[in-house]
């Protein structure tokens, strides 16, 4: 199995200097979009696009074209990129933005043209640093060169983009939530309907909210064509992927690959194995938020389709292996603490149930669970998640409570002995 | 928005309109949705999650809020099935899970929507066994609301009313998941006009007012509807007693009224009800010393004096807190006791006290407006005293309308708090200092635009007494031009539309001190006023009442005015009495009695008829009944008489708009140069406030606004100064207000300090040394 370098050629290939716009451009940076304001029309661009096949890198993977195609009408339009990555075991974007913040650029550029957007906006995750210097400066050598700014290339459009930095808040990387956010308000989800942003979102107005990997694909999709993207991967899951794999694994990191091998595969490969040879008792196939996969689930492939039909979701592509000597119950904890510490607080299931579940699962770490916990907990996560199925219902307005039950509905699905031995021994893990 | 549409809730077809919600929609038809954050006058939110309902769509039954979701047609909804119940009792289980539980010290426990609704649709029994969450409780958000933490299950309806609603975005929602809490922002405390509406809508004891707390059991309290007479707007009240004592005022929420919100000034100026200041004996001054006396001797004391001055000259200084029954019997007395009864009619002998009242614009030329008109418009205009500090939820309806897309035009100087909400705001450039137009408005093309063959509402009245009429009348003849205006007369004083109507022709304090012959034999009555105080001709006043041969004091306090009285007779008060009042639409509302008279005290119309028998003349009513009867015969026939009857049916308990004709006798103020510009603030130095002891700290800081150039020109720059203006040196605190032209400073009346300062003297201003902020105690 190998690597399929699209979007992370250049940065492989210049490892010290690919943020540079100079680098950028020795290797063909910005030409697509020159020839796309020169001489292409929005209607091309959206055609490729929709030919490609993409959907969404973000998690949710819903098809980029028809996203675009939603876009209602307005005077006053914007594209906002989704920078927020902050759930546990996804790292993809991070090197997008570190290592080639020029090709998101690009991207955006040709976004704009074919959306007739003027303003763009792009909402890093707060911690990340210098990935957002590194995109602020490319902004900026950006505009010096008249790449952004008013009659970009010479073309007749204009097109400003506003870097915006969060405030360390993993729900702002929900889509409505990051808007509340870049307004100014409490970053926290709004109520649907309308259910899209393409239709009301930033200041009321319709924006596209995009993933940095989705956009960052579109200067190949335009360089080559939406069918020569098409032909990578499987139906349904076109295209390469980066995947972040972490986890007990000999080599873990970002790898891009076409979508289709199985996970197995990829692990072997790619990863180099699981550390001492050990073997993996579960793991997460999309994100700290999908539904586990069992140790003997390794065969499954890595397509949006196939995860999905196995009750659980490529998401971001996180891809987290956890071998035999873990502790899945502190593994549960461990994401379950991480959502209790994220929710926003508005709905009262999430904003209560998930530090009560957080409060169960320690209390078990602690020897002092009770046989009745094992109900209790599937019964509260019952009440964020009504019949506990995946993609998940909800009693709330955005899925973060909901992917809180998420590990221990697996857990006790799947490793409930695990949990029933600790209990009447009283043991005090770790 | 109004269209018809069909749908089923639980197997029953039901109709609602197009567009409305859920929730809303199935209240109308009689079925009840739990709910905690959901209230009718906010904007949704959907946190509490309490009202989710399964409703049928495309990709099967989905769990929606009912309070974000709106009815279409043929939608179909269960509000009992299994998953509906099992979702209920869990929102339940997790509200509860960190509720302190503290019900029986709560002041909420009885009347707590939590737990009425954990009793309807809860789990029963609490899985929950770790420790609750803990915060600092109760922690003072502002001088008369407390917050505690802990009982908050974060419904956003303070927050949303707050924001939404007020205007004072004060209070907000910091931290976030389980450590989300309601909190102000630091060194700056929930400073409102309308605060304690946030106590009212808390679902959970969460919120209390200090003048509430630990008082009562809500089982314990004896209620009755009534009217608030705070201002001129009527707002409806529910009043709750324990115990014969006045603990709390809620409001109610009349459609056409105030729609469920208070004022402070409305929710909590009734403590003095109860004050050991309050007067409850007749007292006669003998050698300049009060001695109590009874009824009979005051009648005769009364009588003797009369006939010793021998046909004296009889004048009547009336307030703005007595009902229309008392105003009627006020009138017939008035009437009686002017010798020049059978004169013509403008030698009326009633004065109101109010400086220089305002004209008003009455008869047929006028279409006189109500508050519903504000939403129905396409424009408010808006020329008057300051709205929100005088007819507070005055300013909340205008908001509300400026925000469902009605445009605002706000003229003057004094409206300074609606300046944010306004499309057009006209102050300095064509107003000058004394309220003049400077320019036609034909001439002013913004307003031209935004008025011209519109819908206008109109809010008319002096920005302060030195106003002269006559430059409202060229703003009402260019509207009535331009566009088709509706007319409200800007009286924001309490009854003063009862007032207006039942007596015959009513007069201003500037009549009044021009009329008074002190060459003559004079007798004074005040009747609940005290005009010493709430007016810049106080100094003028007082020497007229200490001229007087006999005065003659019906009130409820010793005041400035009362204590310069000969006879002062202690009557009942708000919620001590029955009768009418008309609001600023002349909407006439009930005000009702739950407290027995305090004392020896009786109600005003009681007084007068006992003192026009001893005098051998006749006003023979037994009771406000029998004067409300009297009364109502006076109406135009085809109107619905506000009788009390007519009033206490149930289709009638908001009341009846009902207009009499109004005759007024004022004479135009002279041109003046106006150097202070004296407002009426929200809280003030009056008897009522200063015996409120949760409320009385409110009116204490001593402050004049003025713009930066004019606080230039005197060389000020720290934020205390030294006010001089003859003999008189105040110290104030400076507060900013660009928006005012140069050269005027504004001040408050009805404040302890400023009573003798003339606003048209020229004054001076001195810095003085960095003092602490100053207020008087």
């Amino acid at each position: 199995m190998k690597e399929t370098l699209l979007l992370t050629k250049h940065m492989r290939e210049n490892p010290e200097e690919s943020h540079l716009l100079k680098s950028y451009e020795k290797n063909g940076g910005y030409k697509g979009a020159k020839k796309v304001l020169k001489s292409g029309s929005p209607e091309l661009v959206l055609e490729e696009i929709k030919s490609s096949n993409i959907r969404g890198r973000g998690g949710a993977g819903f098809p980029t074209g028809v996203k675009w195609g939603f876009l209602a009408e307005d005077e006053e339009r914007y594209l906002v990129i989704n920078a927020d990555e902050s759930e546990p075991g996804t790292f993809k974007d991070r090197i997008l933005l570190e290592r080639d913040p020029h090709q998101l650029i690009e991207g955006m550029i040709i976004t704009c043209f074919a959306a007739n957007i003027s303003k763009a906006f792009i909402y890093i995750r707060g911690e990340y640093a210098k990935p957002a210097r590194r995109v602020q400066n490319a902004v900026e050598q950006a505009y010096e060169k008249g790449y952004l700014g008013k009659n970009i290339f010479g073309s007749s459009m204009d097109l400003d983009i506003v870097v915006h930095l969060g405030a360390g808040a993993y729900i702002c990387g929900e889509e409505t939530a990051l808007l509340n956010s870049l307004e100014g308000r409490r970053g926290e989800p709004r109520l649907k309907p309308p259910f899209f942003p393409a239709v009301k979102g930033l200041y009321n107005k319709p924006t596209l909210v995009n993933n940095v990997e989705t956009i960052s694909s579109v200067p190949w999709i335009m360089n080559n064509s939406g069918k020569d993207y098409a032909s990578l991967g499987v139906e349904g899951s076109t295209g390469t992927r980066i995947f972040s794999l972490s986890g007990h694994i000999n080599n873990p990191g970002n790898y891009e690959i076409e979508m289709g091998s199985s996970f197995g595969e990829f692990v072997e490969s790619l990863g180099k194995g699981v550390r001492n040879n050990k073997s993996i008792k579960a793991y997460i196939p999309g994100g700290a938020s999908a539904p586990w996969l069992r140790g003997d689930q390794l065969e499954v492939k890595m397509t949006i389709d196939d995860v999905a039909n196995e009750g659980s979701m490529l998401g971001s592509g996180a891809v987290v292996m956890m071998d035999e000597d873990t502790n899945l119950l502190l593994a549960a904890k461990s994401l379950v603490s991480f959502f209790a510490h994220e929710s926003c607080g508005q709905c009262t299931p999430c904003r209560e149930g998930t530090t009560w579940l957080e409060n169960i699962l320690e209390r078990i770490a602690s020897g002092r669970g009770r046989l009745s916990d094992i109900d209790l907990l599937l019964d509260v996560c019952d009440n964020i998640s009504p019949g506990l199925t995946w993609p998940p219902k909800m009693t709330t307005i955005c899925p973060l409570g909901p992917s809180a039950t998420a590990s221990i509905v697996s857990l006790m699905k799947d490793f409930r002995s695990e949990v029933e031995i600790l209990l009447p021994k009283k043991v005090v893990l770790r | 928005m109004t269209e018809k549409i069909t749908f089923t809730v639980d197997g029953k077809q039901l109709e609602g309109k197009q567009g409305q919600l859920l929730i809303e929609a199935c209240e109308d038809s009689g079925i009840h949705i739990p709910r905690f954050c959901w209230h009718k006058r906010l904007d949704p939110v959907g946190m509490c999650r309490m009202c989710l309902v399964e409703i049928e769509t495309p990709r099967g039954k989905a769990l929606v809020p009912s309070c974000t979701t709106q009815v279409t047609d043929e939608l179909v909804v269960e509000t009992e099935s299994d998953i509906v119940k099992k979702a209920q009792e869990g929102v339940l289980e997790f509200l509860l899970i960190n509720h302190p539980l503290d019900c029986p010290i709560c002041d909420k426990a009885g009347e707590c929507p939590l737990q009425d609704q954990t009793m309807a649709y809860g789990p029963g029994e609490s899985r929950f066994i770790e420790e609750k969450r803990h915060f600092e409780k109760p922690i003072p958000v502002s001088d008369i609301v407390l917050l505690d933490r802990e009982r908050c299950i974060l419904c956003a309806r303070c927050t949303r009313f707050s924001d939404e609603i007020s205007g004072d975005p004060l209070i907000e929602f910091i931290q976030r998941g389980n450590k989300t809490q309601v909190n102000t922002f630091p060194d700056e405390p929930f400073k409102s006009y309308f605060s304690g509406n946030t106590v009212q809508i808390c679902p959970v004891g969460a919120l209390t007012s200090t003048s509430y707390r630990f008082k009562a059991r809500p089982w314990d309290l004896k209620k009755v509807s009534s009217t608030c007479n705070c201002c001129s707007l009527g707002c409806s009240v529910e009043l709750n007693v324990s115990q014969n004592k006045m603990l709390r005022i809620l409001g109610e929420d009349n459609e056409f009224t105030n729609q469920g919100w208070l004022s402070d000034k409305g929710r909590y100026n009734f403590e003095y009800l109860h004050s050991e200041n309050r007067l409850l004996n007749i007292q006669v001054k003998e050698d300049n010393d009060f001695v109590e006396i009874n009824i009979a001797d005051a009648n005769t004391t009364l009588k003797q004096k009369i006939e010793e001055l021998q046909n004296p000259d009889v004048k009547f200084v009336i307030g703005a807190n007595s009902t229309n029954e008392e105003y009627f019997v006020i009138n017939k007395f008035a009437n009686l006791m002017n010798r020049n009864e059978f004169l013509s009619k403008d030698k009326s002998n009633v004065y109101f006290a109010d400086d220089h009242l305002f004209e008003g614009y009455f008869g047929d030329e006028y279409e006189n407006a109500t508050f519903e008109d504000l939403d129905k418009s396409d424009v408010i205009v808006v020329w008057a005293e300051d709205i929100k500090d005088n007819i507070p939820v005055l300013f909340l309806r205008i908001k509300k309308a400026v925000k469902n897309g009605v445009k605002l035009v706000v003229l003057g100087h004094t409206n300074t708090s609606l300046e944010g909400l306004a499309d057009l705001y006209l102050g300095t450039e064509i107003i000058s200092t004394n309220f003049e137009l400077e320019t036609s408005l034909s001439n002013v093309k913004e307003f031209q635009d935004i008025v011209e063959d519109k819908k206008v509402t109109a809010i008319v009245g002096k920005s302060t007494p030195l106003q002269q009429k006559k430059s409202l009348d060229a703003l009402v003849s260019q509207l009535q031009k331009i566009s088709s205006t509706k007319i409200f007369n800007c009286f924001s004083k309490a009854n003063t539309f009862g007032a207006l109507q039942h007596i015959d022709q009513l007069k201003g304090l500037n009549e009044f001190y021009n009329e008074y012959d002190s060459s003559k034999k004079n007798i004074i009555f005040t009747i609940g006023s005290n005009p010493v105080n709430e007016s810049f001709f106080g100094p003028k006043v007082k020497n007229i009442l200490q001229d007087a041969d006999f005065v003659v004091s019906l009130d409820i306090f010793i005041n400035e005015t009362t204590e310069l009285a000969d006879l002062i007779l202690p009557t009942t008060s708000f919620g001590e009495k029955e009768g009418t009042i008309t609001n600023m639409e002349m909407r006439v509302m009930k005000q009702n009695k739950i407290l027995p008279d305090p004392g020896s005290t009786l109600s005003e119309w009681e007084y007068l008829t006992s003192i026009a028998k001893s005098l051998g003349k006749d006003i023979e009513f037994g009771s406000v009944y029998e004067i409300n009867k009297a009364l109502v015969n006076e109406y135009q026939s085809d109107d619905i008489a506000p009788s009390f009857d007519n009033l206490n049916k149930p289709s009638n308990l908001f009341g009846v708009i009902n207009r009499k004709d109004i005759d007024l006798n004022v004479r135009e103020v002279d041109k003046n140069k106006v150097s202070i510009l004296m407002v009426r603030r929200l809280y003030g130095d009056s008897s009522t406030q200063t015996n409120s002891p949760s409320i009385s700290m409110l009116s204490t800081e001593r402050f004049i606004e003025l713009n930066s150039k004019t606080l230039e020109k005197y060389g000020i720059k720290s934020n205390v100064a030294n006010l001089t203006q003859g003999p008189l040196s105040i110290f104030v605190n400076i507060r900013l207000n660009n928006l005012l032209p140069n050269d005027l400073v504004l001040a408050p009346i009805n404040r302890r300090g400023f009573e003798n300062l003339d606003p048209t003297k020229d004054f001076n201003l001195k810095e003085t040394n960095n003092l602490k902020e100053l207020s008087v105690n």
